[in-house]
């Protein structure tokens, strides 16, 4: 019955392995690749381009045909008849000297993929466990799948949200949207108290820098120091170190009165043992289910709090709260911000 | 009216916009303060405040860094002793009954009857011999750890435990209660697998369901335990042949529970991230258990209906062993053919058509895969003992069920890799069928179902492939 050695087949075995791992890893893999590139078309170049010029008129500047070819990956024949195409529908217009601009009907348009990008990324941090580093990808593919119908049910479903979970404002299904007042955090001078209104997701390294940090968005900060190489800022009773390119992705909403109970303000994880704290309230970090459970577990504003128990092996740790112990992890506890007694 | 409908949708959309996003948390708010109104006003209370002294002194010993593990371990390893070795007793009073008076009883009957072979062949050494033996194998076990393991939990003892263990299950995207749905399946799987209900983080939960089956069931003790004493206790000395046994056995817990962390990691981390994730983990009082309604709930909720359910799932399997142990084709019965035909595949990862027949016969419960085997291996062999065509038996010696093995082909490798695979396959039917009650997805069940028996398909062929290189 001896049919092949056994050295024979090890070396099968990993053949198979490798053939799996070559197809079939995460996103780079030989199927995953075929089967997005089937799905990239017309529709979705079209609807990549909208967006672009979108964000870059936002930003106040012209825009070359070129410049947008150079930034979106995609072969450039395809690109540029996709913009011809564009033309003739009347979504966007040349203004001599390779020039574009979005059209009333382009602007229209790119609004609602900007909505439906921005809802679906509200979704997944409310109704998901998705982590947040994958939101934006994700959001990127649904924004180009899903109807106007399917979108108004999403967002009735939301309870219409004004902010997507990055602190951008999400547009209306009538187009209009809230503003965010505020400015970026290295333009800020020394000394200024804010809140975080916006947390920019782009470019990816920037933002999981900033999510390593464990910045929140919500809190409520006090800048220390403003230089060239850093930007040292207070917020809910710990420091941190951004550099300016990194800091810039944050804005914030100056408060001209200062707050004082907010400034106060530590997170949960910081109590020690012994100490006796009032809970003021919970990140806007934490969304969805988890909120509501803490929230129902009596986690609200007034409520007294210690530290009952802690496990041997550190976290995580239970607080006593109405009379009851519960357990909530380090993780969660720096969601939550109290003010120590 | 339909446009005053409309208004009112307006209405309500256009206020939601203008009260933002702490709605939920506004009215929460409120609510707890109204009830801490009433409560101030309507309840009195003594002047002690806080939590009982007495509670708080055990919390802090069971926490402690220094008892916090030793108190937890030897609690269950006492409640996992006291199952094995007090399992023992009944069951060896219920096997006597059930197999060894009953069974001959009935068969006289039937023959006083003049029932056809076939019938009495199909009804009695089939399906009642089935049903008799899942129960003598898995009612004690089940009657003495459900009890012992309902009176800690009504004591209050078990979320302490989930709350000593979470930060490992943590590090595995798992929740700390799987500490105690994990203990559960050492029970019985199908058990534990009902037990995930306290875990109320839906992706946790679904980790805690698909890898209970790690847990080793009470239905595969007796299977590891005999296998390892007479294969793995054959090649130490004499002296030392107990012992080696019992740490292989208990090897192989650990390597479930080795299994059960990283299959939670991988779920974690890929099929469920998108599952909701949240924790919380109450501490409640201590209190007396209520030692006659636990017994009796314990009894009634926990091991009946499991129990039961594995009865239902018995019975047919008993009839299929039956059925192609006796039809014939051609010359030969249909067990001779699918052996045959899985030799092959069976040699490849190290274990025997019999073994892998056996296995998918007796999917229904694992207690019946070592008389199937048996029955099987004399089957092919045609060597002279056993019982019958399609009659499962057992022998009282391990020596003896040690010679009709090692008289089928079986090395120490095979029974390596039969300890490994019946670690790593696919759960019970009844246990199966619960996974798909709980989850009410098919997409899980089918996921805790093939996952490991993949696992236990690589692993018994690596294990065999390394083992005939050297």
């Amino acid at each position: 019955m001896n049919v092949s050695g056994p050295l024979f087949n090890l070396l099968v075995f990993l053949g198979v392995l490798v053939l799996a791992y070559v197809l079939f890893r995460p996103t780079k893999g030989w199927f995953w690749l075929v089967a997005n590139s089937v799905k990239t078309n017309h529709k979705v170049i079209t609807e990549d381009v909208l967006k672009q010029l979108y964000t870059l008129e936002n930003q106040g500047e012209h825009i070359l045909k070129k410049e947008v070819v150079n930034s979106l990956h995609y072969n450039d024949g395809t690109l540029e008849r996709v913009i011809a195409t564009m033309e003739e529908n009347g979504l966007v217009e040349e203004l001599g000297q390779g020039e574009i601009r979005l059209t009333a009907l382009g602007r229209d348009y790119a609004l609602k993929i900007v909505r439906v990008h921005r809802l679906w990324e509200k979704y997944l941090a409310e109704k998901t466990g998705f982590d947040k580093t994958e939101w934006h990808a994700r959001a990127e593919k649904m924004e180009h799948q899903l109807s106007h119908e399917e979108t108004n049910v999403l967002a009735t479903e939301l309870g219409n949200p004004i902010y997507d979970p990055h602190g951008d404002p999400i547009p209306s299904h009538s187009g209009e949207y809230a503003d965010i007042d505020g400015a970026h955090l290295n333009d800020l001078p020394v000394d200024t108290v804010g809140k975080i209104v916006h947390i920019e997701d782009e470019p990816e390294v920037y933002y999981r820098q900033i999510l390593a940090e464990n910045i929140h968005i919500g809190s409520v900060i006090r800048v220390v120091e403003n230089t060239d190489r850093r930007v040292l800022f207070y917020a809910e009773g710990e420091e941190f170190i951004l550099a300016p390119e990194v800091a810039r992705n944050l804005t914030i909403e100056v408060l001209e009165t200062q707050e004082e109970l907010e400034e106060l303000a530590v997170r949960l994880s910081a109590l020690g043992t012994g100490e006796k704290a009032e809970i003021l309230g919970i990140s806007k970090e934490c969304r969805g289910d988890s909120r509501r459970r803490l929230l129902d577990l009596g986690f609200v504003k007034g409520t007294p709090i210690q530290i009952d128990l802690v496990s041997p092996l550190q976290n995580p740790k239970a607080y006593l709260v109405k009379g009851t112990t519960i357990a909530l992890r380090d993780d969660q506890a720096a969601k939550i911000l109290i003010k120590k007694m | 009216m339909k446009d005053s409908v409309e208004d009112i949708i307006e209405l309500s959309n256009d206020l939601r916009w203008k009260m933002g996003g702490d709605f939920h948390d506004h009215i929460t708010e409120s609510i707890y303060a109204d009830a801490s109104e009433i409560v101030e006003a309507t309840v009195t209370t003594d002047s002690r405040k806080g939590r009982n002294a007495v509670d708080v002194t055990i919390d802090r010993i069971v926490t402690s860094r220094k008892w916090g593990f030793p108190i937890m371990f030897l609690v269950l390893g006492v409640v996992l002793w006291l199952t094995i070795i007090g399992a023992n007793y009944p069951s060896g009073l219920l096997a006597e009954l059930l197999l060894d008076s009953i069974h001959p009883a009935l068969k006289s009957g039937a023959a006083s009857l003049h029932f056809p072979w076939w019938l009495s062949g199909f009804l009695i050494d089939g399906v009642y011999l089935a049903l008799a033996w899942v129960i003598a194998v898995m009612l004690p076990p089940m009657a003495i750890f459900f009890p012992l393991f309902t009176l800690l939990e009504d004591f209050g003892y078990l979320p302490r435990v989930a709350f000593n263990l979470d930060n490992l299950f943590k590090k595995a995207g798992a929740h700390g209660k799987q500490a105690l749905t994990m203990s559960m399946g050492f029970g019985c799987n199908a058990a534990g697998v009902v037990a995930t209900r306290i875990i109320d983080s839906p992706r946790e939960r679904l980790i805690a369901i698909i890898t209970n089956n790690f847990s080793l069931c009470n239905g595969r003790w007796p299977t590891q335990i005999l296998i390892a004493t007479i294969f793995v206790g054959a090649v130490v000395p004499k002296a030392l042949s107990g012992t080696a046994a019992v740490l292989s056995v208990i090897g192989i817990a650990v390597l479930g529970m080795a299994f059960m962390f990283t299959s939670s990691w991988l779920l974690s981390k890929t099929v469920l991230k998108g599952q909701v994730s949240t924790f919380n983990l109450e501490l409640p009082p201590y209190r007396p258990p209520r030692f006659w309604k636990t017994l009796y709930t314990s009894l009634i909720d926990r091991t009946l209906i499991v129990l039961w359910r594995a009865i239902v799932f018995a019975a047919p399997a008993g009839a299929v062993i039956w059925l192609i142990s006796n039809i014939m084709i051609g010359d030969h019965s249909i067990a001779y053919w699918m052996i045959n035909s899985l030799d092959g595949f069976g040699w490849l990862i190290g274990l025997n058509g019999v073994i892998l027949v056996a296995y998918i016969v007796a999917i229904p419960a694992n207690e019946i895969v070592i008389p199937t085997v048996l029955m099987l291996t004399v089957l092919v062999t045609g060597m002279s003992g056993g019982e019958g065509a399609g009659v499962m038996f057992e022998l009282d010696s391990a020596n003896a069920t040690g010679e009709i093995l090692k008289a089928g082909g079986w090395t120490l490798l095979t029974a390596v890799n039969l300890m490994l695979f019946s670690l790593l396959h696919n759960p019970c039917s009844t246990t199966i069928y619960t996974i798909y009650r709980e989850t009410k997805s098919a997409k899980w069940t089918a996921v805790a179902t093939l996952m490991p028996l993949i696992m236990g398909f690589v692993v018994t062929f690596l294990v065999a492939q390394v083992w005939r290189l050297f």
